[in-house]
């Protein structure tokens, strides 16, 4: 069946130009989006630490991230050691079969993969979308960025939109994505970041007036592009995580909360970077849209690298507790009948209150907890 | 002494002892009965300060103990204090440290200068004195401070221990009295201690209600006492209470043990359970509790509970309309399922609170006991727990009766 048209690209739309490029995205029902712009990667239908209604109210997710997570098909993916050639072949030829058994099983909008694996081994397969399969697809899902110039330069499939699988480690490779011709993005980086207590700081293409931890010597040291919540010199900041943040996170709290969080173990923390964190990415999203449509997006990438320091900052502190809690019931039927006793409400905090001091007896001096008696 | 609070009262039941009141806090009023969540370190279970007070939350709880080892006093001097830490505009109410610190604390013991540890690090004597615990919780700020007591399990069978137990909370509450640097406020609360023996409650009673704090809390239960014990305690202390005070019953959160216990002539409840059984999967219901976890969930794609209010259940406009399915999905695997039934669960706990308040002032309240019970055990009487049945019976409520 065919697919209705949900993808539009705006301005020049020649296929023999690659570059960057602006669009349109649109799933029946939903919202629509401008690209180049990010999904949020989801974990079992929902955004790790952020509830749908902080969702709604705090950031710029829209449902159309979940229809696209439906849609994106997973290929025939080797992980390890790159497949012998034989395997190579054959990989785009099952690929191919499958694709085409899932567009005939399937009513729902289905992004084909670009395998990993150099433009020839899989030619027959691609030259196979453009000519017969590019009206029947959503769209085009590149593990490996690099291949998107070596695309055919044929109308079918370039007005198709192009989602990036390709992890981009950090924000410069985002922008190379964009300048080859990339749409939508997933960012894996914005999770481990979160988890590793960091906030996301980086502007496109420069910081904005009044973002602190810039350094002060005036365009000739880089900037960071994002903060380590856990050193402890935030524990009395009354800083928000970056002066030029609109987030919920950035207007309600400070950065000394977000550091007595994470080192309490306390899940807001995380759940504040999140919240902060994606934000951090719609703004700089849709800063290369402006730029893009000011044509200044060449210069302005340039401004960035020269800016901005290439990778994200060290993970310090320790990341949420793996997910997955103790498996144990503690149902309705807990209390007897009779002369029924108070259960026990003490162990489990106790592990998961960090309730034995880290502190020495100094510290806990200092810290007004008690004093030492000799 | 002075104090930071108002409590009007707005209505009494004619049968029982229960009373519905509205309290005006340094940090604005909030309606009793009232059922406190704990947000022992400064957080509630990943809900963010706004999703609380969507809850209708306005006085939470957190812990001294807590705070005082992380981010310590130093940090919330700077910072001024626990709303500004957490950005809440609400009320807090803080506890003294004192039953973390000898409960968890193996090497405590209590002494007349106040509690004695060795510190777990390096072994040295370490000393936390009422003058701490009120010095800490004056630093945090919260609207509500209570002070160190002697606290003793319920259970304990040394009778003479219990008795200097009791009488050393009054002498301490004298030192918290004098040592308290903001009276006008924050309102210092006693705590009734005396274990299960009526009569040493009775003089505690006394004793305290002399020092005239602004409020008064019954202490030392919920220690795996018998729920009879614990309803005659709660119902001797609240005959020889002033009328025009809050009582505060400490660490009380199951909702038939809030129900009877505002029967009772309680007031105020906290209790981490609400909180807790949400990571495990367990969504409190008018018909239970459910465990979300059990398999028989996957497929069900009701509310968590049906007619529920809350973000998570409602549906439509700002609600998430979240199914059984969903949660059942996420439990154990996704930390949402757990903040999604936290949502869930608080909202429950103070929606029950709302409506028996609401049941107070039309003065049907022993018709909303005989409801709330014939809801939770499926109008099955014989399962109906034979100490509340015999608890309510003292305040004129029977519960068999057709
Ligand atoms: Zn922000
Ligand atoms: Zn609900």
């Amino acid at each position: 069946m065919e697919q209705k048209k949900n993808f539009m690209v705006l301005g020049s739309a020649d296929p023999n130009i690659i570059g960057p490029r602006m669009g349109r995205l649109r799933f029946e029902g939903k919202d629509e989006i401008e690209t180049p712009n990010f999904l949020a990667l989801t974990s079992r239908g929902a955004v790790p630490h952020m509830t749908p209604d902080v969702i709604a109210s705090n950031t710029n997710i829209r449902g159309i991230h979940m229809a696209l997570e439906d849609s994106i098909s997973l290929a025939d993916l080797t992980y390890g050691p790159l497949p012998g050639s034989k395997r190579i072949s054959k990989m785009a030829d099952r690929t191919e079969e499958w694709l085409s058994d899932l567009l005939k099983s399937r009513c729902q909008a289905i992004f084909a993969p670009v395998l990993p694996l150099d433009f020839d081994s899989q030619s027959e397969y691609i030259n196979r979308l453009a000519d017969d399969l590019a009206d029947e697809i959503a769209g085009l899902a590149f593990y490996d960025s690099n291949l998107l110039p070596d695309m055919p330069a044929t109308t079918s499939l370039s007005r198709l939109p192009r989602l990036s699988l390709d992890e981009p480690a950090s924000p410069h490779h985002i922008i190379r994505q964009v300048s080859l011709g990339m749409d939508i993005f997933t960012i894996p980086f914005l999770g481990f970041a979160t988890d590793a207590g960091i906030a996301l700081t980086f502007r496109f293409p420069r910081p904005l007036p009044g973002d602190t931890d810039i350094p002060i010597d005036n365009g000739t040291a880089v900037v960071p592009l994002g903060v380590d919540m856990w050193m402890p010199t935030h524990a009395t900041s009354l800083l928000p995580l970056s002066q030029s943040c609109s987030c919920y996170t950035c207007t309600s709290h400070h950065r000394a909360y977000i550091q007595h969080l994470l080192s309490a173990k306390e899940m807001l923390g995380w759940v504040l970077l999140q919240i902060h964190n994606h934000h951090i990415l719609s703004s700089f999203f849709c800063s290369i849209r402006s730029s893009l449509k000011d044509g200044t997006f060449y210069s302005d990438a340039e401004d960035f690298a020269k800016i901005y320091e290439s990778e994200l900052p060290e993970k310090s502190g320790k990341g949420p507790r793996v997910r997955g809690y103790q498996y144990r019931s503690e149902g309705p039927g807990e209390e007897k009948k009779n002369e029924a006793a108070w259960g026990n409400l003490g162990p489990d905090d106790l592990v998961e209150g960090g309730l034995v001091p880290d502190e020495n007896a100094e510290e806990l001096e200092e810290k007004g907890f008690a004093e030492r008696l000799s | 002494m002075p104090s930071a609070l108002k409590y009007e009262l707005v209505a009494r039941c004619s049968t029982t002892k229960a009373r519905a009141a509205t309290l005006t806090l340094p940090h604005g009023p909030v309606s009793l009965p009232l059922f406190m969540p704990v947000a022992t370190q400064a957080s509630l279970k990943g809900l963010t300060p706004q999703q609380l007070e969507e809850t209708g939350c306005r006085l939470c709880l957190n812990n001294t103990y807590h705070l005082g080892l992380k981010p310590g006093q130093d940090v919330l001097e700077k910072v001024g204090g626990a709303h500004n830490l957490q950005g809440w505009k609400y009320n807090i109410l803080t506890d003294s440290g004192g039953f973390q610190m000898v409960s968890l604390l193996k090497l405590a013991n209590i002494t007349e200068e106040g509690v004695r540890f060795l510190s777990p690090h390096d072994g040295s004597p370490m000393l936390l004195t009422p003058e701490h615990s009120i010095a800490l919780q004056n630093t945090i700020g919260s609207d509500i401070i209570m002070q160190l007591d002697d606290v003793l399990v319920t259970t304990s069978p040394d009778a003479k221990r219990m008795k200097e137990a009791m009488e050393r909370s009054v002498r301490w509450l004298d030192r918290c009295i004098a040592a308290h640097a903001n009276p006008a406020r924050q309102n210092l609360f006693c705590i009734i201690q005396g274990g299960l023996d009526l009569e040493l409650r009775k003089t505690c009673c006394i004793e305290m209600v002399a020092r005239n704090t602004p409020g008064i809390a019954i202490g030392g239960l919920s220690g795996g006492e018998a729920k009879s014990d614990y309803c005659k305690v709660v119902n001797t202390c609240t005959s020889l209470l002033p009328e025009m005070k809050p009582r505060y019953v400490m660490g009380i959160g199951y909702p038939e043990d809030l129900v009877v216990s505002v029967a009772l002539g309680a007031d105020m409840f906290d209790c981490v359970w609400p909180t807790r059984t949400a990571r495990f999967g367990n969504a409190i219901t008018r018909c239970g509790v459910l465990n979300l976890r059990h398999s028989r969930y996957a497929n069900d794609f009701r509310p968590v509970e049906e007619g529920c209010e809350c973000v998570c259940c409602r549906q439509g406009e700002g609600g998430l309309g979240v199914t059984r399915a969903f949660v059942h999905h996420l439990a154990a695997k996704e930390t949402v399922g757990a903040h999604l039934l936290t949502m869930h669960n608080v909202h429950y706990q103070l929606s029950l609170m709302r409506s028996v308040r609401e049941a107070i002032i039309e003065d049907r309240f022993p018709a909303f006991l005989r409801q709330f019970f014939r809801d939770r055990y499926d109008g099955d009487k014989t399962s109906y727990p034979d100490w509340a049945v015999e608890a309510l019976k003292t305040v004129g409520v029977d519960l068999m009766e057709n």
